[in-house]
């Protein structure tokens, strides 16, 4: 099986940029034999003149059609090896409209107006200049535009499947539509011109032939392979369809609410409804992704053992999963009736039920009822009674007070050695660089929603718990571990102000015992965090002024007269309120400041609650200090943490600084 | 004249041969690179460069050119187009067709057939960003993969010419 650069992903390496020079030149040399150096020629293909363009065009686009077939039903290559664009109706349906009329007035496109340049073409190399400007104005009206050219995407769709036809009946009738094209061309030069090209005939009469004989071939391959696997295209392309046949791609609900019921957690559950009826009600366990995102949100997952599907009904999931098979994915199923059939299924209390049942299905049934719908409704809940906080910042006497409630969740975050020695009871030691790892080569980012979402779960963790913070001798560690529950969207955190060192001193009870933990499925949720930005928002923001950037190192690294980074400073514009001011140290207990005080301080820096303010630091660390004051504290509305931070920004040289 | 204009249209290659020498370099396209033939790629990615050459922090934090980083000529089509021009140029040197001049009608002003080269280029170089290809990476490549959408773009590219073509006709009068 041939690998191509497209699949084992080194298009970006000096190998593919040779290769595509070299195919770009035997491109250019075909273009310039060919005529389409002149825009004349190639104009004329409009005005019934001259013919050349499309009997160009669609001779090479039967022979690398067939050629590609028949290299697949070789089992020479497949399919998913090679790069295939998606579909998007409203942007082919302008955007081809628009490039007509374009092409028709300049008289060259894209790749012939290269070729006519050589030639020396001064038409060609102002229509050059103008598509130069074209791609730079798109740009420009990005914003504009982007609903149109975001319009109708449909993912990979092949033709033959949008007409119903099988791929080899489509490639026949294209052949048949190709050679009546032909000699149709040949009909109007010759009524157009009366001149007629010596050896055309002949070499038609040869094509014409070919285009016959071979996709009927095609037919013959097809018949002859004793699967019966339709080799257009792509054998994975009759796999799909044979698997759809067998139903093979379909789990059923009663199925799929056992196995999560059991704990099984190496599946993937994947609602692709809008995000509100999301939040309003989803099976237990399962990420919200929209069919936008589909394919980047799920190729973490693509060697898991299995992916469901599902929505309310069918529809939705079924286009997603083909068109991720069509990506290589080969472990992604559908729920059967979708969520309606599950809730029909499995959920539907006995009582409503009319059929008779088996006692060993009733009880599932109400196993079913416990474990879907408790922890999602807290009319259902027992046990599970959930802990309202009115000030994230909580004091030793609220916790011993609710200490041992299910809902209660304590995690320490101190070194192992000091937690080992003592801690809360039931709380759970967790390093907070944990939650960090390397994103687009910058180390100490926050880990993506699906890693801490698996965090949680091991952790014990349910989206209605209320989750209690620790701290040593940082404060900030409690406020970087809280910005992992804020990206998942669970808002009810707090952090105990005072840290250890105030629990101890008030001789609240500490053990030495492990807590006992019961995995949980934390729901992935993609879109909560709309509060992390990166150089190029920071970049945008500075050019309207009224953003406030907020830098929290220390004075002596915002100044630049210490720097232990690729360069000293600090963002032209940025504030300094270094993170420190915002705490205060008694007695060797480190607390925040009385809220007032902040209140007064933070005033002076920021004019409204409505200001978009971004909080850096160095590697995002202490940021997260200062983003929970102004957020969780103070109540301002929008404030954006840089997670990058200094790191990113010194070490890359086209960004400004000042000093 | 006359013989001239005979000798360079002897020099054309047979517009079928042509086209199977195109459809081969597709093919190799396919199965070496993994991605068919493209060149209005080659030209936005220029017209990056152009703008980052202006207005580096602008064009960043621009949404469609600010993914392509600093270094937006380091990509695949890039290369391509500089092939095909390179390509291009040896057949025409090998024919004998270099020539310095702007193709127009006998009739028709310079001016007139440069602004419409330069309107034709601009409405070009937005539909292939808009369509994400060109004549080279939607209809040709996208056809030959059998792609709805790359036969969608062609059908309208031959609906959009025709019905316009009329408007146009001036700039080659004889």
């Amino acid at each position: 099986m041939i690998e191509t650069m497209f699949h084992i992903d080194t298009l970006d390496t000096s190998a593919a940029f040779l290769a595509a020079l070299l195919i770009g030149l035997a491109f250019g040399f075909f273009l310039e034999r060919a005529g389409f150096s002149s825009s004349r020629k190639l104009s004329g293909v409009f005005y019934f003149t001259d013919m050349t363009v499309i009997k160009v065009m669609f001779t090479a686009v039967m022979t690398a059609l067939l050629g590609l077939t028949f290299v697949v039903s070789f089992g020479w290559i497949s399919m998913d090896r090679i790069y295939l664009m998606p579909t998007v109706y409203g942007a082919h349906i302008v955007g081809g409209l628009i490039f007509g009329v374009g092409f028709v007035m300049g008289g060259w496109c894209p790749g012939t107006a290269a070729a006519g340049l050589a030639c020396g073409k001064i038409d060609a190399l102002i229509f050059l200049i103008g598509a130069v400007i074209g791609s730079a104005l798109f740009n420009e009206m990005f914003a504009i535009v982007k609903p149109l050219y975001e319009a109708g995407q449909q993912g990979v769709v092949m033709v033959y499947d949008s007409l119903g036809m099988s791929p080899n009946a489509f490639i026949l009738l294209l052949s048949v539509a190709a050679i009546a094209m032909f000699w149709g061309c040949e009909w109007i030069e010759q009524k157009t011109q009366n001149a007629k090209i010596p050896g055309n005939r002949s070499v038609l009469n040869v094509i014409t032939v070919l285009l016959l004989v071979l996709p009927a071939c095609l037919f013959i391959i097809q018949d002859g392979s004793a699967g019966g696997s339709i080799p257009v295209g792509n054998s994975s392309e009759a796999q799909l369809l044979a698997s759809v046949e067998q139903a093979e791609d379909h789990i059923d609900p009663e199925t799929l609410a056992d196995q999560l019921a059991n704990g099984r957690t190496d599946l993937i559950v994947v609602d692709v409804r809008p995000a509100n009826e999301f939040t309003r009600f989803h099976i237990a366990g399962a990420m919200n992704v929209s069919l936008k995102d589909i394919h980047t949100a799920l190729l973490p997952y693509k060697n898991k053992p299995m992916i469901v599907l599902y929505s309310n009904g069918m529809t939705h999931p079924a286009q997603a999963r083909d068109s991720l098979y069509r990506s290589g994915f080969r472990n992604v199923y559908l729920l059967t009736d979708g969520l309606d059939g599950f809730i029909r299924q499995c959920l539907t209390p006995l009582s409503l039920r009319n059929e008779p049942m088996s006692t060993e299905m009733a009880q599932k049934i109400i196993q079913w009822r416990q474990f879907f719908l408790a922890p999602a409704s807290s009319s259902i809940s027992i046990q599970n009674e959930s802990i309202p906080l009115e000030n994230p910042l909580i004091d030793p006497q609220w916790l011993q007070d609710h200490l041992g409630q299910s809902a209660l969740k304590i995690v320490d975050l101190r070194p192992q050695p000091e937690y080992n020695t003592a801690h809360l009871p039931g709380s759970l030691a967790v390093s907070p660089e944990n939650l960090r790892t390397n994103i687009n080569g910058v180390g100490s980012m926050l880990q993506p929603a699906d890693m801490l979402a698996r965090h949680l779960s091991l952790w014990g963790i349910q989206p209605t718990d209320t989750v209690i913070f620790i701290y040593g001798d940082k404060p900030h560690d409690a406020t970087l571990a809280s910005m992992a529950l804020e990206r998942l969207g669970h808002r009810r955190f707090g952090i105990l102000n005072g840290g250890f060192a105030l629990w101890k001193t008030q001789q609240k009870p500490l053990t030495t015992n492990l807590p006992k933990v019961s995995e949980s499925v934390y729901p992935v949720s993609q879109q909560a965090d709309d509060f992390t930005v990166d150089y190029q928002t920071i970049l945008k923001h500075m050019q309207d002024k009224k953003t406030i950037i907020i830098d929290v190192r220390p004075a002596d690294y915002y100044t630049g007269v210490k720097s232990d980074e690729a360069r000293a400073g600090h963002i032209p514009g940025a504030l300094n309120r270094p993170y420190t001011e915002d705490l205060v140290k008694t007695d060797e207990i480190l607390q925040f400041k009385p809220i007032e005080e902040l209140q007064k301080a933070y005033a002076q820096l920021i004019p409204s609650l409505e200001t978009t303010v971004i909080i850096h630091c160095r590697t995002g660390h202490q940021a997260s200090q200062t983003f929970f004051v102004l957020k969780g504290l103070l109540g301002y509305k929008n404030i954006l943490w840089y997670d990058a931070g200094w790191s990113e920004w010194a070490a890359r040289p086209e960004l400004p600084t000042e000093k | 004249m006359m013989d001239k204009q005979l000798k360079k249209k002897t020099l054309f290659m047979n517009p079928y041969v042509a086209g199977f020498g195109l459809g081969l370099t597709l093919l190799a396209s396919f199965l070496i690179l993994g991605a068919g033939l493209g060149a209005s790629s080659g030209i936005a990615r220029i017209a990056a460069c152009t703008e980052l050459c202006i207005a580096k922090a602008h064009t960043l934090s621009s949404e469609y050119f600010g993914k392509w980083g600093n270094f937006p000529l380091r990509y695949y089509l890039v290369f391509m187009l500089a092939g095909t021009f390179i390509g291009a140029l040896c057949s025409s040197l090998m024919a004998n067709r270099v020539r310095f001049q702007m193709e127009r009608g006998g009739k028709s002003s310079k001016t007139l057939r440069a602004a419409f080269a330069l309107l034709g280029g601009i409405l070009v170089g937005f539909a292939s960003r808009l369509a994400n290809g060109c004549t080279s990476g939607q209809a040709l490549t996208g056809s030959a993969l059998l792609l709805t959408g790359s036969f969608i773009f062609l059908i309208c590219i031959f609906a959009g010419g025709y019905l316009s073509a009329r408007l146009f006709r001036r700039q080659w009068n004889d």
